[in-house]
């Protein structure tokens, strides 16, 4: 088994991981913000979630054919709900005086949320990125089946010829890096949430 | 009778509870006060045994606590808790029959009892036997603590700050609720507390402790009178204030508005409002409102035939203040204990109100800690 | 579409039963030992704070791992599907049981135990009952990932709705890619509603919040 295996595996858990915030946080503060919306975002995002995963890269590959694109989509699909729920639930959760405060400063809407809001809730919404790259990168190991390569290649062609240690090697590489990120992302929580 | 020999406690080699000794009689309300981490919640847990005792010996009705069954010492003791604790997946009724259910009372039994229970609060079963515990107030939901905590008629009650995260008037009521059962059905009750107002108000005895010791058992009165020392008078206030009290007049320790009835109303009449009211007397003005006595109720029981007017009952032995008297007059009249309370009259005779020992001690509670 | 469900109609009714005959055998597994564990390791707080994290760490493992080593020892047969879902299974609820039950506060714990009640009264009318809400997720969440997962018994030829996908993804077959992953869809989504529903259904109203999302 090679570095590279290991570093299309980051790649692809990274790359949906960014897609992943640049698309989920403005779904939360949008489901904050508009009441209308935030029971579909959330239900939606829910399902999503609630999809099986090979089936979801299954009916991504209808459409754009099997590559690594198609993986980080899926994983970006999969792992929306901790982002939004999270930016969602942290800026609900903020005490209100707070926003009272913000409000009564003369601070409109926008400029409350870039510089109040969003601020106070980033732990909560940190921890929910902590949570979607945890997921991904287990996820992403079905990216083999459609194309998308990483570890998950590695432990797939280990069942097929039957070979132990290539099992292995892929999956403690892959618990590896699971507890790596779980473990330095919530070490870095940790310190936002002391501030 | 609770005794408690030598009781002796330590975390981690630090002594918290020094080898205290005390005793309860049956039908005694306790009060154990003192500062906060003084030992007081310590003290009560070691009598239902959640908190183990390292030496020493608590027995109840000469019974070394240690020899009976620890659930069974448990289901025969109430217990409240600050917290409240009502178990949220329960009703209301759920929550009053927990002892009862594991004393294996029957259904009808366990009915009764919770209807009956509800009723002593004024709590109609109808409306609240349903309901949640999160569907009531903070007020109604410790109510049900403490019907929960008598439901299996135990002798004894514990409270650990039972009112402690009430607002002002509903610990006010809930006190009162609490003595008058205590009293009704002669529980012995052991209460903490570090609110002296509370304790002056609720205690026959007050245990005071401090650092794990017992600084003083004495009552209320005699502990205001001659605290033991410094701490204790640190704890109830500057104790030079305590003389301002005693130039106080009967008015400003009085409790109005006070009920009265007319002395043209029959016995029965009267039975139903002291039944109503759980009161044991009445007082009775004319229709000027000039005071004639008071009427009780073993007097009507005794002498009084149905349908009589109460003229030929009324009593006139009965203590009697003017409201510009000192204070100490009817502090001494209280304290002879023959009577629950004094009456405050004008000049000319009408009653003006009434001086009971807890509007007493929430006056002098006032002139120590200033308005409350 | 005629043409369709008359090739692959049969095959595709056999698949879903397969599919949800895996998911319901090994979640109900998973569950009860689960369950069990979860309990008694509530029981040892001490040792639990050392072992949860411990099962943490197995949670990382993709199910792919279990069916794949399973499949080698065990060979190509429903057991090996069964088991390693199990396995796979008896993580979430096994946390969320432990996590549930720690997570009583602890004056319910006491009021319980000064009413007179013994260690096993307090834990099936008090504890359990209290917990069941966050066990219930935790039924919900290995449901979803086992009909996840159950997608790749058809990688060691067991069948279920992944054979379809699986055989559609190899060969370029669209139709059969859709053929296997709605109806998966599908299950995911009514398991997970049904057991919303069933969570509903056993909380008591006092434990519902009152503004549920
Ligand atoms: N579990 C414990 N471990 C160590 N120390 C304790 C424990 N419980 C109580 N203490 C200590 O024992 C002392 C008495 O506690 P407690 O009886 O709860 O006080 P009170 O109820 O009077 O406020 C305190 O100093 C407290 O810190
Ligand atoms: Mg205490």
């Amino acid at each position: 088994m090679s570095w590279t295996l290991i570093f299309q595996h980051l790649y692809l858990v990274i790359m949906a991981t960014i897609g992943t915030i640049v698309i989920g946080l403005p779904l939360g503060v949008l489901a904050y913000l508009n009441k209308s919306f935030n029971r579909l975002i959330l239900w939606s995002v829910d399902i999503l979630q609630t999809l099986p995963a090979l089936a979801l890269l299954g009916v991504i590959m209808v459409f754009i054919g099997g590559n690594s694109l198609t993986v980080i989509i899926g994983l970006i699909l999969y792992s929306l709900l901790p982002i939004v729920r999270n930016t969602y639930v942290g800026l609900t959760n903020i005490d209100p005086a707070i926003k009272e405060a913000a409000t009564a400063m003369g601070m409109g809407k926008f400029y409350k949320l870039i510089h109040v809001e969003l601020p106070l809730a980033f732990p909560v919404v940190f921890t929910g990125i902590r949570i979607a790259v945890v997921t991904s990168i287990g996820v992403a190991v079905f990216g083999t089946f459609v194309g998308g390569g990483g570890l998950g290649s590695v432990i797939y062609r280990g069942i097929h010829i039957q070979n132990m240690n290539l099992i292995m090697s892929g999956t403690l590489s892959l618990m590896a890096m699971a507890i790596i990120f779980d473990f330095s992302m919530a070490w870095i929580e940790k310190k936002l949430y002391q501030k | 009778m609770i005794e408690y020999k030598n009781i002796h406690k330590e975390y981690q080699g630090v002594s918290v509870i020094n080898n205290i000794n005390f005793k309860i009689n049956n039908g005694e309300f306790v009060v154990l006060i003192g500062p906060s981490g003084c030992g007081k919640t310590t003290t009560l847990k070691m009598l239902n045994r959640l908190i183990k005792i390292d030496s020493g010996e608590i027995y109840i009705d000469n019974k070394n606590i240690m020899e009976v069954d620890i659930e069974n010492l448990r289901r025969n003791i109430g217990y409240v808790i600050q917290q409240i604790g009502l178990f949220p997946n329960m009703t209301i009724e759920e929550n009053i029959c927990v002892v009862p259910k594991l004393l294996k009372w029957d259904k009808d039994k366990c009915n009764n009892r919770v209807h009956e229970l509800l009723s002593m609060v004024s709590m109609p079963y109808e409306q609240y036997a349903k309901k949640y515990p999160k569907e009531l107030s903070g007020g109604q939901q410790q109510r049900i603590g403490v019907l929960r905590a008598i439901a299996a008629k135990p002798p004894i009650i514990l409270m650990d700050e039972p009112f402690g995260a009430l607002d002002p008037i509903t610990r006010d009521i809930l006190q009162d609720e609490v003595k008058d059962l205590q009293k009704k059905l002669n529980l012995t009750v052991i209460f903490v507390t570090h609110d002296m107002d509370e304790a002056i108000k609720l205690a026959d005895t007050i245990i005071f402790m401090d650092k794990g010791d017992i600084l003083q058992i004495a009552s209320p009165e005699e502990m205001l009178r001659a605290p033991a020392n410094e701490i204790i008078s640190e704890f109830m206030g500057k104790r030079g204030n305590f003389l301002d009290a005693e130039n106080m007049a009967c008015s400003d320790l009085m409790r109005t508005p006070v009920f009265t009835i007319k002395d043209d109303k029959k016995t029965l009449e009267c039975i139903e409002i002291m039944k109503k009211r759980q009161i044991d007397s009445l007082i009775v003005v004319d229709k000027a409102g000039i005071f004639q006595g008071v009427v009780t109720i073993e007097s009507i029981r005794s002498k009084g035939k149905a349908g009589e007017k109460i003229n030929s009952l009324i009593s006139k032995d009965f203590p009697t203040v003017l409201q510009d008297d000192v204070g100490k007059t009817a502090f001494d009249l209280l304290m002879d204990k023959k009577y629950d309370y004094v009456i405050v009259l004008t000049r000319d005779n009408s009653v003006v109100g009434i001086i009971t020992k807890s509007s007493l001690a929430k006056a002098l509670a006032s002139v120590v800690w200033g308005e409350m | 579409m005629q043409y369709f469900f008359s090739t692959y109609g049969q095959m595709l009714l056999k698949a879903v039963f397969t599919h949800f005959y895996y998911v319901l055998i090994s979640v109900s597994i998973g569950f009860c030992i689960a369950l069990l564990l979860g309990i008694l390791l509530s029981r040892i707080p001490k040792y639990s704070k050392i072992i949860i994290p411990i099962i943490s760490i197995f949670q990382t493992i993709p199910g792919i791992v279990f069916i794949g080593i399973l499949f080698i020892y065990i060979g190509m047969v429903p057991t090996t599907v069964i088991i390693a879902l199990s396995i796979y299974a008896i993580f979430p609820i096994l946390k969320n049981t432990y996590v549930g039950i720690c997570e009583v506060p602890e004056p319910y714990k006491e009021a319980a135990r000064g009413c007179g009640m013994s260690q096993f009264q307090i834990l099936t009318r008090v504890e359990l009952p209290i917990a069941l809400p966050t066990i219930i997720s935790g039924l919900r969440m290995s449901t979803v990932y086992t009909v996840s997962w159950a997608v790749l018994a058809a990688m060691i030829g067991l069948g279920g709705l992944g054979e379809f996908i699986y055989r559609g993804v190899g060969t370029n077959n669209n139709i059969l890619i859709i053929a296997g992953a709605i109806p998966a869809a599908i299950m995911a989504i009514c398991l997970g509603l049904l057991i919303d529903y069933v969570q509903k259904l056993v909380t008591p109203r006092g434990l519902r919040e009152e503004n549920s999302k």
